[in-house]
């Protein structure tokens, strides 16, 4: 019972924490993804090429004009790159415009412009104030009014670039890219290699190589998880190792009477690892099973972490995780425990074997 | 068929070096039953020990049919024990977690008799011992004669040449003890089965073909 308790009540924890582990991980990238980059990001590619790159799995394509521009108030002179977006599609895909802080987010066809924080304060101006567009050569290109200002605490967005409609571009130079956003557990690495296949000129990137310091922190996050596992069943094995020697104790003149009917070795060493066998692989799949109806739960309302993770830019969405089984997660734990237990039977083994029969009879 | 030749066992204990068997030399042909007599401490049971092979005696020899049983190594002496030898001990015989026929059946299993006739020798067993019907029984729904019986018969089950007892009457009342043990001999004269039982109880003495007086771990 002791035995079948310990196996249980770990796997079934470990299981949750493994889930939880991939949740963690799985809110990291959506909150990162889906804020504004998307998982793939392609650029220097045309308009005419991003109805190319809506193949399976892909569940929306952003395309984005770039325009490198000075952004001038009465106060100051601030460069930046304004990117030109479709609102409406931004909305629906984004979650950029729920970091207005000031405000709202550009409309369709409006003459406006999204600033960041910083920018806002560098320049001086707030919601309803104008800035003046002047191309990097100094000339003037247009006017538009700040529709709201934002903050996501995140560089890359707030500083040094801008947001309006795309049709509130001004003329001149410009480049482009798309944002990939791609449906669950859609294969990262095949879609981004199926594109460069398809537009060989075209530079893509996924968010694995655009945001290494997240993908290093999710390897660091399993590699922890491993670590952890390990640990809790190097842990258990020395309890299960000691409960299953007390419990081989127990029966030890019964050990005698069957090396006295003529049990070889092997048979002794065998009749005790498949009890110690049966005994994790039947505690292991209960543990398994309690592991994932607990995760089964939580996966469905989630663990809001939110009062821990408001300042961290991998939750900048939302502190909400939801625990997520994967084959790894399912079922490392239940093998770990089979092999850490079939290695804490050696000791109880070899305390029988060693045992001359004779001793054991007269001793019990 | 059995020979000792100056057979000795020392035991270290904290109080020292205690000879539990010295120069002990005889021999017992096939099919003959003995008794070693003598009180508690005289050193019956390691003698059984020794000759079942559970043990090594540090000097002398035991032969059997002519082979040195005591220069065998581990696993031969494991195979001798399963296929020539049969034991009976004082108490506690059966494995608790298997039923009466189960019971037998591994001693079977482990001489590799299967199928029909396990079945009839389990069968037969259990109607020469009174216990039919008793099959799917767990050793702890029997009494101690009955479980004695049980022992006896296992210790039979793949008729081995030897039979080793050690005071199996020693939880039984003395009609109880004494009947099994007519059984016990004449079952063992019949299959030609060499019959050692260690004893200190003075009426079974008769019933042997040879007894063995042990003193101190000397033959008187």
């Amino acid at each position: 019972m002791i035995l079948s308790f310990m196996i249980i009540s770990s796997v079934g924890a470990l299981i949750f924490l493994s889930a939880l582990a991939v949740g963690t991980n799985d809110a990291m990238i959506r909150n990162s993804t889906g804020l504004y980059s998307g998982h793939i990001v392609g650029s220097g590619i045309t308009e005419k090429e991003v109805p190319l790159l809506q193949v399976p799995g892909v569940k929306q394509v952003l395309f984005r004009q770039h325009q490198p521009v000075l952004l001038g108030s009465s106060d100051s002179l601030e460069p930046i790159v304004l990117t030109g977006v479709d609102p409406a599609r931004e909305k629906e895909a984004t979650a950029f415009w729920k970091k207005t802080v000031k405000g709202s987010y550009p409309a369709q066809g409006e003459e406006t412009i999204f600033l960041s924080q910083e920018t806002a304060k560098r320049l001086n101006v707030d919601v309803g104030k104008t800035v003046n567009l002047i191309s990097r050569q100094g000339q003037p290109l247009k006017t538009l009014t700040v529709s709201g200002i934002y903050k996501t605490g995140i560089t890359y967005l707030d500083q040094g670039v801008a947001f309006c409609s795309a049709q509130a571009m001004p003329a001149g130079e410009k480049s482009f890219s798309a944002a990939v956003f791609l449906q669950a557990d859609a294969p990262l690495e095949d879609i981004a290699a199926q594109y460069r296949t398809l537009m060989p000129a075209t530079a893509f990137s996924t968010w694995t190589e655009f945001m290494p310091d997240l993908k290093q922190l999710i390897d660091l996050d399993y590699f922890c998880m491993a670590i952890v596992v390990l640990l809790v069943f190097a842990i258990v094995s020395v309890g299960i190792s000691c409960t299953f020697l007390i419990f081989t104790l127990k029966s030890l003149r019964e050990h005698g009477i069957m090396k006295a009917m003529g049990f070889m070795s092997g048979d002794t060493a065998l009749l005790l690892l498949t009890q110690i066998g049966l005994l994790t692989i039947s505690a292991a799949a209960i543990g398994t099973l309690a592991g994932a109806l607990i995760v089964g739960v939580f996966s469905n309302v989630g663990i809001d972490i939110g009062a821990y993770t408001s300042h961290n830019q991998y939750f900048a969405v939302s502190g909400i995780l939801y625990p997520r089984l994967t084959g790894l997660a399912l079922f490392a734990s239940p093998f770990v425990a089979v092999i850490f237990s079939l290695m804490a039977a050696v000791w109880p083994i070899a305390y029988i074997l060693r045992k001359n029969p004779a001793d054991i009879l007269r001793s019990v | 068929m059995i020979e000792l030749q100056a057979v000795s066992k020392q035991f270290v204990s904290g109080r020292g070096h205690i000879s539990a068997l010295s120069g002990i030399s005889f021999s017992v042909g096939k099919g003959q039953g003995v008794i070693l007599a003598g009180r508690s401490g005289s050193g019956k049971t390691t003698l059984l020990n020794c000759i079942g092979t559970l043990d090594t005696p540090d000097s002398g020899f035991i032969l059997y049919n002519g082979i040195n049983i005591c220069a065998l190594n581990s696993q031969k002496r494991e195979l001798f024990r399963r296929h020539e030898v049969g034991f009976v001990f004082q108490a506690s015989n059966l494995l608790p977690w298997l039923t009466v026929a189960e019971n037998l059946q591994l001693s079977l299993e482990l001489n590799n008799i299967r199928g029909n006739e396990q079945r009839r020798r389990i069968g037969a067993l259990l109607d020469i011992f009174g216990l039919s019907g008793y099959e799917k029984a767990m050793p702890v729904e029997l009494s101690a004669g009955e479980s004695q019986r049980i022992a006896f018969a296992r210790g039979i089950a793949h008729e081995p040449a030897i039979l080793l007892a050690d005071e199996p009457t020693a939880s039984l009342d003395s009609s109880n003890g004494k009947q099994l043990i007519e059984l016990m001999f004449s079952l063992c004269r019949n299959n030609g089965t060499t019959l050692i039982i260690a004893t200190h109880d003075q009426d079974l003495m008769a019933m042997a073909d040879t007894v063995i007086a042990l003193k101190d771990g000397k033959m008187s």
